[in-house]
């Protein structure tokens, strides 16, 4: 319980404040920051690991953002569902990378690999000889999605399973079925941002405001399922710390945005019905 | 076989298939949300991953009494085919009843397979609506195959790769979505069917997926062999 409130205010005025860091500058800062924590990761509480959490995803969220701008032709969620799609298998690889070394820096192992797919994937996509898409930076947007996909997904493990195991993550996270969960609110909340936000009037801002929001409900679910399971080293306390953080995430984030979307929002004014021509 | 080898290979049969099945799946977007073109009125990533879903499902429950890699992908196939029939079904049943159009193509002026004209039942400057019969086919064979790709993929990581069903699970739904994204990128979208001029495409996306397959099926041997399940 000690933990939250100095983390709590960190994270409540760091994205808005610096809003916008231009989107190589926000992926180095949300990288630096998921990857450290990451490699510190047994001995942190579940709420720094929070933090880490709404870093990667508010990532991929940007990316997603910036590949989709030119139109996919399918539709906004499918690069998120492609993102987190590799970010499983990137992080069962990154958990066998860790338990084989013995370390949990082993884990960026798996998060370096899936990357390197998904940059191999974004230039396929791109190229003429293959699938020919045409869209400027696919490549990069593909990679930060590998590897933004796989550090949420190992972050998110070791919230639920306490350590980067393979065991133990096999156990706690997976065969449970909660592994479904976060895969799906993790798609959330890289897609539905700017699927949701997308429009003439899109403000950056604005939109990743929408992603850090879904990731505050992410982790006070992860709270609740911490509390419900007891598979933290540091007690109740962390789950509890965890739900009230994600509450908090999730209550500052949506009324900035419901204010913002206000501000910004013209009048609207009836018309009526289209007359008729006689 | 070397398990390396069989879990490549697998991986690499699901993938494909999936990219396939993709392609032959009457898949209509936006435009067909308002009538205005053919196919069921959602994107390709929803419905080939209901379809998979429905695959992993009927295939892991065939999986628990069963060692044979026929009998467990085809269940796969048989589950992803009654949520695309039912699907198409649906999406008919509300577009005639419903919206009252008539299911017909419109890249084709003659159903290759029924024989029945199209031409005069499209309302003019829209791309078709519903789903016809070539479509309803040919969206069956594509959940066939993409169920059954799915399903093998999941028997070789339970297997082969010895993960436990819900790591299997996860695991093959994790390639296989991003094989069907790959493909749905090469559709640009939409598509009626084999019947269509955009599955001329196919083989790039094949290309493409089995490069992609590959890497992921030597990912997940890699992470078997680290995690320590293969002896």
């Amino acid at each position: 319980m000690t933990v939250t409130p100095a983390v709590e205010e960190e994270e409540e005025k760091k994205p808005t404040e610096g809003f916008p860091p231009d989107e190589t500058r926000l992926g180095i800062i949300s990288a630096v920051i998921a990857v450290i924590i990451t490699i510190l990761l047994p001995v942190l509480p579940a709420v720094i690991k929070a933090v880490g959490v709404i870093f990667a995803l508010l990532w991929g969220a940007d990316s997603v953002r910036k590949t989709s701008k030119y139109g996919l032709g399918t539709g906004v969620p499918s690069i998120g569902v492609l993102a987190m799609g590799y970010g499983i298998v990137g992080a069962i690889l990154g958990t066998a990378f860790a338990s084989k070394t013995g370390y949990a820096a082993g884990a960026l192992g798996g998060v370096l690999i899936m990357g390197g797919v998904g940059y191999l994937s974004g230039v396929m996509s791109n190229s003429e000889k293959f699938i020919g898409m045409k869209i400027p930076g696919l490549e990069r947007g593909m990679m930060e999605l590998g590897l933004a996909g796989s550090l949420a997904m190992l972050l998110q493990f070791s919230i639920v399973a306490g350590s980067l195991n393979f065991d133990v993550v096999m156990d706690k996270a997976i065969s449970t079925g909660i592994i479904a969960l976060l895969f799906i609110l993790s798609c959330m909340a890289m897609f539905h941002p700017y699927n949701a936000c997308l429009g003439p009037d899109e403000r950056r801002p604005r939109t990743l405001m929408v992603s850090v929001e879904i990731s505050g409900l992410l982790c006070a679910i992860l709270g609740i399922i911490l509390v419900v399971t007891a598979g933290s080293m540091w007690g109740v306390a962390d789950g509890v710390s965890l739900v009230i953080f994600g509450a908090l995430v999730w209550l500052v984030f949506y009324v900035k945005f419901v204010k913002a979307a206000m501000r910004e929002a013209y009048s609207v004014v009836g018309t009526g019905l289209i007359k008729t021509i006689e | 076989m070397d398990p390396v080898l069989l879990i490549i290979v697998c991986v690499i049969i699901g993938g494909v298939l999936a990219s396939l099945g993709v392609h032959l799946l009457p898949v209509g977007g936006a435009p067909a949300a308002m009538g205005t073109a053919t196919g069921i009125a959602t994107g390709t990533v929803m419905l080939m991953f209901g379809a998979a879903m429905c695959g992993l499902f009927t295939a892991s429950t065939v999986a628990t009494f069963s060692n044979s890699i026929l009998l467990v992908s085809l269940s796969g196939a048989v589950g992803s085919w009654i949520m695309m029939g039912v699907t198409m079904l649906m999406a008919n049943i509300i577009y005639v009843f419903g919206t009252g159009i008539v299911p017909v193509s419109g890249r084709i002026d003659v159903d290759p397979i029924t024989k029945e004209s199209q031409k005069e039942y499209k309302t003019p400057q829209c791309d078709g609506h519903g789903v016809p019969n070539v479509s309803y086919i040919s969206g069956m064979v594509g959940a066939l195959l993409g169920g059954f790709g799915g399903a093998f993929m999941y028997f070789a990581l339970l297997n082969y790769a010895n993960f436990e069903p819900t790591t299997a699970g996860m695991a093959a739904m994790g390639i296989f979505v991003a094989n069907a994204i790959i493909a749905a990128y090469n559709i640009g979208g939409t598509i009626e069917g084999f019947h269509d001029p955009k599955f001329k495409r196919l083989p790039k996306a094949l290309i493409t997926c089995f490069v992609i397959s590959l890497f992921c099926g030597v990912l997940v041997w890699l992470a078997a062999n680290l995690g320590g399940l293969i002896k």
